[in-house]
């Protein structure tokens, strides 16, 4: 069942106060985070988040696609390398 | 850069006409057969490749010179290689993880951070994973534009500009 519209989407307080801090201060720096269950919002576009995954903070640079998803969703917690073979990173 | 890749592995016989279960670690695992004649990892043998069914984990797939099950099932665990020099020149922006992997990262003012380990997808772009001499610990920095802004494959370097906090020695808490 989804969350009712009338609610707003649900952000921990305390996230919201570090990105406005980190706004303010036009510093270029992490903001680190252990809120996974945050939405993205709008006003997050363009800062640096260090979201926890249970073992360290990984880095989410936040684009307007991520808007209206969870933090959690772009910091995995299981890490699985591969072969490099031929895959390819794209540079954003 | 590495010369020969390692694009796929044997993972047994499959049937008793000398075919084998063929493990892909291409991107797009059908790839494979695209490659061409692929190598053993001393370039001592090469396989023509024919990929037959889709099994589980893999294809089964035919190896010039391979008759019988029994010389298929000596295979196994032969890891096939392709030169790097096969693979089709990325995009603009795109680069081969096995190219990035082993790079120095410097910072903006020309000294060393430490060598890329690995390249992590992760669900909003590529990171790439910084090897910190004397730290067990590995950094995380986004394969973007504003961290990345210089990647020199023929002098293997890249620079980065990763903001306060993300190196383990500006860490702040």
């Amino acid at each position: 069942m989804s969350r009712s519209v009338w609610k707003g989407p649900f952000v921990d307080a305390y996230v919201l106060k570090k990105a406005e801090k980190s706004r303010e201060s036009g510093r270029n720096e992490v903001i680190k985070i252990w809120s996974r269950r945050s939405t993205i919002l709008p006003q997050f576009v363009g800062l640096t988040f260090g979201v926890y995954n249970g073992k360290k903070h990984i880095p989410v640079n936040v684009s307007e696609e991520m808007i209206g998803q969870k933090f959690g969703e772009y910091s995995p917690t299981r890490t699985y390398y591969g072969h490099a073979a031929d895959k390819k990173a794209k540079r954003k | 850069m590495t010369d020969l890749i390692c694009i796929g592995a044997v993972a047994g016989a499959y049937g008793t006409r000398g075919e084998v279960r063929l493990k892909s670690f291409c991107a797009e695992p059908s790839d494979i057969a695209a490659y061409g004649p692929l190598l053993t990892e001393d370039g001592a043998r090469s396989f023509d490749l024919s990929l037959g069914v889709q099994v589980k984990n893999g294809f089964a797939a035919r190896l010039s010179g391979i008759r019988t099950r029994a010389e298929a099932e000596a295979l196994r665990g032969l890891r096939l290689h392709v030169p790097r020099d096969r693979l089709p020149e990325p995009e603009e922006d795109e680069f081969y993880h096995v190219d990035l992997i082993g790079l120095t990262v410097v910072d903006t003012g020309g000294s060393p951070i430490g060598t890329v380990s690995a390249v992590v997808e992760q669900g909003g772009g590529e990171l790439l994973e910084i090897a910190l001499p004397g730290r067990a610990e590995a950094a995380l920095v986004p394969f973007t534009r504003a961290m990345v802004p210089t990647v020199d494959l023929a002098s293997g370097r890249i620079v980065a500009d990763p903001p306060d906090g993300l190196l383990p020695d500006t860490d702040d808490g």
